[in-house]
């Protein structure tokens, strides 16, 4: 019981990140229905940005992480710019464009930071809690907080102010959103600049848990991914449940199976698709026809 | 908006084709003697190059013809390598037979891959067959009979009697041998009925089935192709560099192919091989700077995802197209000719039993019941009308019939035979053809391919005909375009018939969508609101038409607003309103009924003073 325990938290706050990633896809997803392939690069970007601000420029993790932020929005508006003239036109050719980014991104990282990796000290140096006998890293309570907080901004942007509100008419209904003259392109444009955001942000708090690597993205864009489509693509709340999962399932694959745990989690999430391609929380069917 | 009148395209005479032949010759020449100018190393260099080649074209059929999104070929291409290694070095079986075992194994995965595909498409597809790759480089790197991450090695050259194969100078040619074989091959899938099938699915998934392709088994047979090719391609690797080791079938290894692919121009084989080749040089030219030459390939497969969807094999017509344009010279629009009636065939038996038997049939989204127990018979020979106000639920019946929709409760039974839910193919093989409220054409197939994909009744299950019997693919695919043809001409679409539909004006498109659907042979046709935008004059032809094909011997039921054709062209009318019946008879019996007056006019109506004519 005390192992099992001890899994469940040691997977929650990967789990969040994963939630973090997830949530990136999904906005992207539910205002214009494309997944940014390119996403986990994205991650990876601000991982390393965010580490090499607080590790090298030796600023403080809070003013280091906004930063990182700041510029990977700017990426993801970079990749909705150049890939507007498809926009619910072609969306395999958006999905290979944005690929095509990830290829880009991806040999920028090592071109700039290398092909080796770095580890990132925690900047929460307290030693772990025990709460009955299990030990808790302050470093995940302080995840957890980052990641409810985001989630909790995001929702009131999407529900309580004029910009969101105009992005999930879009969502709902591209064609009606221009006909009572919401900028459609510029909805598309403030998704992907938030899942820049998010990439970033989920990029800056895995830093310390995981080894920031060229690679990392790409693990976390498809657990990210595979969080978004058990949790419901495009649905928030799926995405956090869904992150979650995967971030716990990770743990016990990781715990039962170890090299294998990857293969493991890839079949879970394919046999789920099969079975159930709306997810948990899914309500719009897959091909948007 | 208007659509300029459409260009006869310049014939296709003998002198293209010799050009052609030609340029076939000298290519084979070259590639014959290539190996005579090549130091050792560059002889390397171009065996792998082919070997790209061929992944590349495995690529293109799923992806350029299938549009199955398939990022999985290079855990075929790993797996057919991985076989071969593992057969030959611990099973210590021969080569040719470790080879023949291999690719059949990556035949298997790739059945196992293309699974996922029978309920995602697109980006759903994209990731999962993503992530099966990295699922086969997770195991290949922890496994132990894969040598882990060290990889294995000791994979002996393969032999053939007379030739030895220690030379990377005559193991080119076993691969040039490869090479022009799986070519040739896809060319040949992509030229007649299985081709054209993948095609028209990758246009339009529903439309295809509604014509009777076999989109399960197309999508599957893609996947299955894909792995032949990068099974094949695994071997030949396996046999050239006699090591394998996971980081060759990586993700990024996937991402230049799918770069190589899309630069080339994915709808085009021909293009694939461009691609693979381009991109190998390019690489080949920058191996001491691999990150620039991943920006640069990778901004490249942006700019050409954005500004030259076809890629370089759709360069030469864009740059045609352009010079045309620019000279302002247009030829001579094409026009439509004349429907030709077909012959009466017996007359309808008065008492024939109904064709289509709809019965109680509700179908509910979720609080909406947009059908409520409707039923419906409709006799062999006979034009029905469905009319009835937006939104009453007459193309959702129409749906339900032709297999689009399960219906939540109901039958229907069609030629007598109970035909609830099945799939839209199907029917469509049982005798059940339809037209699409908005038009759903094959945009990247021609008029013609358009009609011989309706035409085509072969089923895809057979295609092991292009393995073994590939004559009598060749004659029957002969003897389609001839009654393509026919068809083409009766609907006086002939001048249209190279054209790609998207660039004719929208009554052609109209005409061009009720050929395809007789071209099927169907025993009932269903028209969903045939005259929407058609001028009077197109309305008066289609009438003509209409009644033709059913004096062909065709049941007809026709969803129309226009009230005037309904009248004159229909026997009876059935009239929906909320989903339900409200009434049926003649047209002129509906017309006086109360309830359709009410549901057309709205209740308050009936209290309004009658206007008389004085």
């Amino acid at each position: 019981m005390q192992v099992f325990l001890q899994t469940i938290i040691g997977g929650v706050s990967l789990g969040a990140v994963y939630a973090l990633v997830a949530l990136g896809f999904s906005l992207v997803y539910r205002t214009m229905g494309l997944v940014n392939f390119a996403h986990g690069n994205v991650v990876t970007v601000g991982a390393y940005l965010a580490s090499t601000l607080y590790l090298t420029s030796e600023l403080p993790f809070a003013l280091a992480m906004p930063i990182a932020i700041v510029l990977t929005g700017a990426i993801g508006l970079v990749i909705e710019r150049v890939l507007r003239p498809l926009e619910n036109r072609d969306f395999d050719l958006m999905l290979i464009g944005t690929i095509g980014f990830g290829i880009v991104l991806d040999a920028l990282v090592i071109a700039i930071w290398g092909a080796t990796g770095r580890a990132v000290p925690s900047p929460v140096p307290s030693p772990p809690l025990d709460v009955f006998g299990l030990r808790i890293r302050t470093y995940d309570l302080v995840v957890l907080a980052i990641a409810a907080a985001a989630t909790i901004l995001l929702v009131l942007f999407l529900s309580r102010t004029k910009r969101g509100a105009a992005m999930q008419a879009v969502a709902m209904d591209h064609e009606a959103a221009t006909a009572i003259g919401i900028h459609v392109g510029r909805s598309n444009a403030i998704a992907f600049m938030i899942g820049g955001g998010l990439a970033a942000l989920a990029g800056g708090l895995v830093g310390p848990l995981l080894y920031v690597s060229p690679a990392l993205g790409g693990a976390l864009g498809i657990k990210g991914f595979a969080a978004a489509i058990l949790g419901g693509f495009g649905s928030i709340p799926g995405a956090i449940v869904g992150g979650l999962a995967i971030g716990i399932l990770d743990a016990f694959t990781a715990g039962h199976f170890q090299g294998y745990s990857e293969l493991v989690t890839f079949v879970v999430f394919t046999v789920i698709i099969m079975i159930r391609p709306t997810g948990v929380f899914g309500e719009r069917t897959v091909n948007r026809a | 908006m208007s659509t300029p009148p459409a260009a006869v395209p310049r014939t296709t005479g003998t002198p293209r084709m010799r050009t052609r032949i030609a340029i076939l010759a000298a290519a084979a020449i070259a590639a014959w003697l290539l190996p005579y100018g090549l130091d050792s190393y560059a002889i390397h260099v171009v065996d792998v190059i082919l070997i790209f080649a061929i992944l590349a074209v495995g690529l293109g059929l799923a992806m350029g013809i299938a549009g199955q999104v398939n990022l999985a070929q290079v855990a075929f291409f790993g797996v057919g390598a991985y076989a071969t290694a593992i057969l030959t070095t611990r099973a210590g079986l021969g080569f040719w037979v470790s080879a023949v075992l291999a690719v059949l194994a990556t035949m298997a995965i790739g059945l196992v891959v293309g699974t996922p595909a029978l309920r995602v498409q697109s980006h759903y597809l994209g990731i999962v067959t993503l992530g099966l790759a990295l699922a086969f480089t997770s195991w290949v790197t922890n496994a132990e009979v894969s040598g882990g991450a060290e990889g294995l090695p000791g994979i002996p050259v393969p032999t053939l009697p007379g030739i030895d194969l220690t030379s990377e100078y005559l193991y080119y040619y076993l691969e040039l041998f490869a090479f022009v074989v799986a070519l040739g091959f896809g060319e040949f899938i992509v030229r007649t009925s299985l081709g054209r099938r993948m095609r028209a699915m990758r246009d339009d998934a529903l439309a295809a089935g509604a014509l009777g392709a076999e989109v399960p088994i197309l999508r599957m047979t893609a996947f299955l192709l894909a792995s032949v090719y990068g099974g094949v391609a695994g071997v030949l690797y396996a046999g050239l560099i006699q090591y394998v080791a996971p980081e060759s079938f990586s993700i990024a290894t996937m991402f230049l192919l799918l770069a190589m692919v899309i630069i080339g121009g994915r709808q085009s084989l021909v293009g694939c091989v461009v691609g693979a080749v381009s991109l190998a040089l390019v690489r080949e030219a920058l191996v001491d700077h691999p990150t620039i030459a991943q920006i640069a390939y990778g901004s490249v497969v942006v700019l050409v995802v954005v500004f030259a969807p076809t890629g370089l094999a759709g360069l030469p017509s864009r740059i045609r197209d352009a010079v045309a344009r620019r000279r302002g010279r247009r030829g001579v629009p094409a026009r439509m000719t004349p429907f030709v009636p077909y012959e009466m065939s017996a007359a309808a038996d008065p008492d024939a039993p109904a064709i289509l038997r709809v019965q109680g049939v509700t179908k509910q989204f979720r609080g909406l019941k947009a059908l409520d127990d409707v039923s419906l018979d409709v006799p062999a020979g006979e034009i029905r009308g469905v009319v009835g106000p937006n939104g009453s639920g007459k193309t959702t019946l129409f749906n339900v019939i032709s297999g689009l929709y399960r219906p939540t409760s109901g039958r229907v039974e069609f030629r007598g035979r109970d035909m609830t839910a099945h799939a839209p193919y199907r029917l469509a093989r049982a005798g059940m053809s339809r037209t699409f409220q908005n038009l759903r054409l094959f945009g990247a197939l021609t008029v013609q391919e358009n009609i011989l994909v309706a035409i085509d009744r072969s089923h895809t299950a057979e295609s092991w005909r292009y393995l073994l019997r590939p004559i009598s693919v060749l004659r029957r695919d002969r003897d389609l375009h001839r009654r393509a043809r026919e068809v083409i001409d009766r609907f006086g679409l002939t001048e249209f018939a190279e054209l790609a539909p998207g660039a004719l004006p929208y009554g052609t498109q109209r005409r061009v969508e009720i050929a395809r659907a007789v071209a099927a042979a169907p025993a009932l046709l269903l028209l969903d609101e045939p005259a929407a935008g058609l001028n009077g004059e197109e309305v008066r032809q289609l009438s003509e038409i209409v009644r033709s094909i059913r004096d062909s011997g065709v049941t007809v039921i026709v969803i129309e607003h226009n009230m005037g054709l309904v009248m004159s062209l229909c026997e009876r009318v059935t009239v929906l309103a909320g989903g339900r019946v409200i009434a049926e008879g003649t047209p002129a019996q509906v017309a006086r009924t109360p309830a359709v007056i009410e549901a057309y006019l709205g209740d308050s109506m009936g209290d309004l003073p009658e206007v008389s004519a004085t």
